[in-house]
């Protein structure tokens, strides 16, 4: 379980042919919590306690353009790894830009490097 | 690098408490010295009309019931209930009172702590609130280019007519697959319907509703939303309809 934030984590392949498919991974130590919980001992239902902490939208940006985005919610992992595939089309970096439901916005880049 | 909000919550709210009691403390003294200076006229006493959703209303005793409770046990008038149209199905209280005299939190606390003849608690609803969190430009900006996911209902029209025959096919398919959550009567406390994140929803509001409420509940029924599953996958478009066609029969309980 992570109790601090991390600055998110990318990996992709180091040389990569053109229109080649490839795997970028992405792991980022953020923690994931509805805010529910028990005010009372003698209360019997879950309420909205202490504000709530989870990652709401991930996007993925290669080159200026933006390819994808995630929506989450506090039903993910703490510390979630997410794992989808690109199309090599062009050498640009990779950006992974992750916002929490504060609003808080962290971000990791890869460069897309071809070989030769 | 933040901490974990996982702060165990005991202790947060003894914090927010002892906040609370210093600040009554710091308002307390002027507060006393603006009465002595401006003399007995320093009132502020203003009439307030306000409607408060409610949630936990099963019976037709229960508006009797909780009348009784808050015009007993506080200084308010309550006004009357609205069992129709309202905004998203929860019914409302219409109550008056003085803001000097009472407040919005004794009100809530005398509403969530009477009980209903059967022994069930009343509720305020209170709304979610992760739905109201603003998003970043930069959100906002990749929602234009991908596109919105809010639900996107499809403004359809019901094929089938509202009839006895659809309301008798309506009727055994609420029965069989609604009623354990929803009530029999539609009043939202079928005897499955405990420990959901949120109660069922009362299918009054829909008495009577006209065509315009149709697409509504079609998307619904269809799709479900959080502990009600999609019944999309598992009922027919035309057994929808039927169900849609059902649910307005429902009446409110009398006051």
């Amino acid at each position: 379980m992570a109790e601090t934030i991390k600055p998110p984590r990318m990996r992709i392949k180091r040389r990569l042919k053109q229109d080649e498919i490839f795997k970028v991974k992405v792991r980022f130590d953020h923690p994931s919590f509805t805010g529910l919980g028990m005010v009372d001992e003698n209360e019997e239902k879950f309420n909205r306690a202490v504000p709530s902490t989870f990652i709401r939208n991930m996007l993925v940006y290669y080159g200026d353009e933006l390819v994808s985005r995630f929506r989450t919610s506090s039903a993910l992992a703490d510390r979630p790894l997410f794992t989808f595939k690109l199309k090599a089309v062009k050498e640009a970096p990779v950006t992974v830009v992750f916002i929490d439901d504060q609003g808080e916005r962290w971000e990791t880049s890869e460069e897309v490097k071809f070989k030769g | 690098m933040r901490t974990r909000r996982m702060a165990p919550v005991r202790t947060f709210m003894h914090l927010m408490r002892f906040r609370e009691r210093t600040m009554k403390l710091s308002f307390a003294i002027p507060a006393a010295l603006m009465i002595a200076l401006l003399g007995a006229s320093a009132t502020h006493a203003a009439k307030v009309v306000e409607e408060i959703e409610l949630r936990g209303m099963v019976t037709p005793a229960s508006p009797k019931a909780l009348s009784a409770a808050l015009e007993e046990q506080l200084d308010v008038k309550v006004l009357g209930y609205n069992f129709y149209a309202t905004a998203n199905g929860w019914p409302t209280v219409k109550i008056e009172y003085d803001s000097g005299a009472v407040s919005r939190d004794q009100i809530d606390k005398v509403i969530n702590s009477t009980e209903d003849p059967t022994g069930r608690p009343f509720a305020v609803h209170v709304p979610d609130r992760e739905i109201h969190l603003a998003l970043l430009e930069e959100e906002t900006k990749a929602e234009s280019v991908l596109g919105s996911d809010a639900p996107d209902i499809a403004q359809v029209t019901n094929p089938i007519a509202a009839s006895p025959e659809s309301h008798a096919r309506g009727e055994k398919l609420y029965m069989q697959h609604c009623s354990k959550c929803h009530g029999e009567t539609g009043n939202g406390a079928g005897p499955s319907a405990h420990g959901f994140s949120m109660n069922p929803r009362q299918l009054w509001a829909w008495h009577n509703a006209d065509a315009s409420a149709d697409p509504y509940l079609f998307w619904m029924i269809t799709n479900g939303r959080t502990d009600m599953p999609p019944w999309g996958v598992i009922l027919s478009e035309n057994e929808r309809w039927d169900l849609v066609n059902y649910i307005k029969t429902f009446e409110p309980p009398k006051q």
